[in-house]
């Protein structure tokens, strides 16, 4: 079992230092971020495993705030005649009385940087380059630990890298990682640890394994959201409501109801699938509010907004996202029943065509969830999922999420699998009698979830 | 109770899976705890947890039973084929007193094996996972005789379970290749029994058809198995059953080891054989089962069972209070006004337009300018000083430090809060940090510069 690899982040106040932990560790509950200074006042440590094995240990620690009183101090620590070296220096330095009064946070960030084997120097690369940072880093170096600067908030508009750079490699630090902890590059984390096996030859075979792993893991995330996504999309195609005429408005409000309840099961199970706590989609560009979506599934407004085209009886908003079948109407319905048959299961869909034919003749009509609001289901979770999987743990504000492009849920034919799951009533958890665990009903959403990862 | 083998364990894992994602979460705290504990890789711990969920809430023990029943369903279903295998060889041979007609007989042997033979195998290559009825049949029965209200997840999780590699097909495929198997042994068994014990004689008949074609198809028919060293009636034999019965006993046999030798070649075989087809590729199926992680439900336990990420906890405190900085103003001589910028970028314009009177420190920034300008304001210390800031920059300790360190050696101290630069907004939030750092250090500070206050000494 190899010894896990110790990373101090270090940095000024206030550059996001317990941000970045936050990304790197998928945990939202790290530590505290806030926009006030010293905010985290001590030293903490996280811990990444790959099945089970610890590979590295981050730790936290408190801002540097007052570098170059710090740098001044030391340099008048070296005794007449006397020439001492960074570590040997920062050692008297620590074992006097200073680092235990003015610099006891600066105290705290050397000893860990000591103690690790590299340290992530986190740089707010909208601030300008100024003395004290420089200072800053003389102090850390003089720890004799290899350093990797970490830009943070890249994406911001007014970053001034180029800048940083200059800087950066008049200290000697060539090497460096733009990493926005609050909208981290996709492949930000591979970059980053790709980056820290150059410093750390050593460890590169655990890095290696970490990014391997994770990059697994992304991909389960993915294919586990498509999953969710899908069991969301044949439970409500596959939602069926037998009506008699006069109850008709109640029975749609109902329906709606359960349609708008099983998307919101939907958003939580992908908001816990991604590592996110309902509070945290609040107040965010997750176009969800409250860590629920604020546009009303039945509007036929949001159904425009997403570029969905919708028929006239629905733009006028009168049955809005209910198609009532009519028993002339219900050639459809027979079409579909009637493939379903032929695919499997011929039995048990006729006895359910039977049933709901008989309730035709004695004047009931059904009531299925709409084409145009499936297509909306399916787009807004897959804006949902793509926003998610771009989100960092640091995030507090929103970032932009373009409204998808996906031609292929807003116009195109819909997939199969929903055309099938029509036919089946038992398939949708929102029905009486449902049978989930039907095995055409998983392979169905099987073969949907493929469809939903791969577009 | 016996160990479970592993695909009981997959079975048992994906029952409380189903259990869960219908039902709600179980609690689990001592199930994770002891599956953490355990170690291994992540399908292990989940099994781990599960075996344990399951037998805390009983499901083992429906399993077992469920098995049995199971079991017990496969006992009728094989008694079931045996008496129907045993019925068809009565049913081809009847009760001797008249003659037997061959292709009757041979009808009645394997007619329905093969109709049902042939709709397995199209069922097999077109339907998919949705056919035989047989294996619903099964299913349905022993979920009757495990009569257990836990064992409702068991099935449809074996079937999912199953499925997924496509495994359902081939299980089912020995079942009833199996059955079959069985119900023509029987009849074969019986069959020989009959014909050793009775005497029967063969015949054929027809109204439309011509002798050649019924020697034409014995004949056919008897190659095959004529291989295996079955005899074949000859020509003439055949031609003279076609009359009536002969009754020689060399035809007798010659028609007896025909019938017996076409039941085992174009009956028994080919159910052995696809009953043994099924079976490897059962046995191939069964040892790559795994558990699918990309389904929601186990990924979900990822992080509680094996996380990528734990806290390891405060290893270096907060102290009790941060150094203080403290504000304060010089007790000596002071003369003249003086505006300092600390930390400014190239953003603003520096510096503003000064009266006459006021002079211009510049903008501190390295330690050098910091110490120069500290050292002259000691041996001059000014009667107004202004310290102009970005409050876009963090307000840390050291610049607090160094404010207070220049307050500290002029008389009266005010700080400017500069505006953001054209095009840029000022973060309400730091803003507010600011104001509060200030604060603190008793110092008054305003968004406009205090040139008014600095020239003449007041506002």
């Amino acid at each position: 079992m190899t010894k896990p690899l110790k990373l101090a982040v270090v940095g000024h106040t206030n550059v996001g230092k317990t941000s970045l932990l936050r990304t790197l560790t998928r945990d939202v509950g790290f530590g505290e971020v806030s926009h006030r200074p010293s905010t985290t006042r001590h030293v903490e440590g996280a811990r990444l495993s790959v099945d089970g094995e610890a590979l590295l240990e981050l730790y936290d620690t408190p801002g540097l705030e007052d570098a170059i009183a710090l740098l001044d101090y030391l340099e008048r620590l070296d005794r007449p005649g006397e020439r001492l070296d960074g570590p040997a220096r920062l050692a008297r330095f620590l074992e006097g009385s200073e680092a235990r009064q003015r610099f006891e946070q600066e105290a705290k960030v050397l000893r860990q940087l000591l103690a690790s084997d590299a340290g992530l120097y986190v740089i707010d690369a909208r601030e300008p380059v100024l003395a004290k940072y420089r200072d800053e880093l003389q102090v850390l170096a003089s720890c004799g630990k290899p350093l990797l600067p970490v830009l943070n908030f890249v994406s911001s508009s007014d970053h001034r890298e180029p800048d940083w750079r200059e800087a950066l490699a008049r200290l000697g630090l060539h090497a460096l990682v733009r990493f926005d902890s609050v909208a981290p590059p996709e492949d930000g984390e591979r970059r980053l640890y790709e980056s820290l096996a150059l410093l750390l030859e050593n460890a590169r075979p655990q890095l290696e394994r970490l990014v391997l792993d994770q990059q697994v893991q992304r991909q389960a995330r993915q294919q586990s959201a498509a999953r969710l996504i899908a069991e969301l999309l044949i439970d409500c195609a596959a939602c069926r409501r037998s009506v008699v005429t006069e109850d008709e408005q109640q029975a749609i409000g109902d329906l709606r109801k359960a349609v708008r309840q099983r998307e919101q099961k939907c958003v939580e199970a992908l908001l816990k699938l991604f590592g996110f706590r309902p509070q945290d989609a609040a107040a965010s560009d997750l176009p969800l509010l409250d860590g629920r979506w604020g546009d009303d599934l039945f509007n036929p407004e949001t159904l425009k907004q997403l570029g969905v085209r919708v028929g006239g009886g629905i733009a006028a908003g009168a049955a809005a996202g209910a198609g009532v079948d009519l028993l002339v109407g219900g050639l459809t319905l027979g079409a579909a029943a009637l493939a379903g048959a032929i695919a499997g299961g011929a039995l048990q869909t006729a006895r359910s065509y039977g049933s709901r034919l008989l309730g035709k003749i004695k004047g009931q009509r059904e009531l299925t969830v709409d084409d145009s609001v499936l297509r909306l289901l399916a787009l807004r979770q897959r804006q949902l999922l793509k926003a998610l999987s771009v989100r960092g743990h640091a995030a507090m504000h929103s970032i932009k999420v373009d409204t998808p492009q996906d031609k292929t849920w807003r116009e195109g034919k819909l997939p199969e699998a929903l055309h099938k799951a029509r036919a089946h009533p038992q398939w949708s958890s929102l029905n009486p009698h449902a049978k989930l665990s039907q095995a055409e009903r998983q392979e169905q959403i099987e073969a949907l979830a493929q469809r939903l990862d791969e577009t | 109770m016996t160990a479970l083998n592993p695909l009981q364990k997959l079975w048992l894992t994906e029952t409380v899976r189903l259990r869960e994602e219908h039902a709600g979460a179980l609690e689990d705290l001592e199930a994770n705890r002891l599956a953490r504990t355990a170690g291994g890789d992540l399908p292990t711990r989940i099994q781990h947890r599960a075996l344990h969920l399951a037998e805390r809430d009983g499901l083992t023990a429906a399993l077992t039973r469920w098995l049995q029943g199971a079991r017990l369903a496969l006992v009728l279903l094989a008694l079931v084929a045996v008496i129907s295998g045993a019925g068809l060889a009565f049913a081809a041979l009847g009760n001797g007193l008249a003659p037997v007609n061959v292709f009757w007989a041979l009808g009645s042997l394997l007619g329905l094996n093969l109709i049902l033979l042939i709709s397995w195998a199209l069922g097999l290559l077109f339907a998919g996972e949705h056919s035989a009825s047989l294996g619903r049949l099964w299913l349905w029965l022993s979920e009757k005789l495990a009569r257990d209200a836990k064992a409702a997840q068991l099935a449809p999780a074996l079937l999912l379970l199953l499925q997924r590699q496509k495994l359902n097909r081939w299980a089912v495929g020995v079942l009833v290749n199996g059955l079959w198997l069985l119900a023509l042994l029987s009849a074969l068994v019986i069959l020989l029994t009959l014909l050793a014990t009775r005497r029967y004689g063969f015949v054929w008949e027809t109204t439309i058809l011509g002798a050649d074609t019924f020697v034409a198809v014995t004949q056919a028919l008897g190659a095959l198995p004529a291989v295996l060293g079955f005899n074949v009636p000859t020509v003439e034999m055949i031609r003279a059953s076609g009359d009536s019965a002969l009754n020689i006993e060399s035809a007798r046999q010659a028609w007896a080891a025909w019938l017996v030798g076409v039941l085992l070649v174009y009956g028994l075989l080919p159910r052995l054989i696809l009953a043994l087809l099924c079976l490897w590729r059962w046995k191939v199926g069964r040892a790559a089962l795994r558990l699918d992680l990309n389904l929601p439900g186990y990924s979900q336990l990822r992080e509680r069972l094996m996380p990528s990420s734990e806290r390891l906890g405060v290893n270096d405190a907060a102290p009790e209070q941060l150094h203080h900085v403290t504000g304060g103003v010089s007790e000596l001589e002071s003369d003249g006004a003086l505006l300092v910028a600390i930390e400014l970028d190239d953003q603003h314009p520096w510096p503003p337009k000064l009266p006459a009177q006021v002079k211009n420190a510049g903008i501190l920034d390295s330690r050098e300018s910091r110490n120069k300008l500290l050292e002259q304001l000691t041996r001059f210390p000014p009667a107004r000083l202004t310290i102009a800031c970005d409050p876009r920059r963090s307000p840390d300790r050291g610049s607090l430090a160094l404010i207070a360190e220049l307050a500290r050696s002029a008389a009266a101290t005010r700080v400017w809060l500069l505006q953001a630069p054209p095009g840029q907004a000022l973060d309400a939030e730091r803003l507010g940090d600011w104001h509060t750092a200030l604060h603190q250090l008793e110092l008054p500070f305003a968004d406009c510069a205090p040139l008014n206050w600095l020239e003449t000494g007041h506002d």
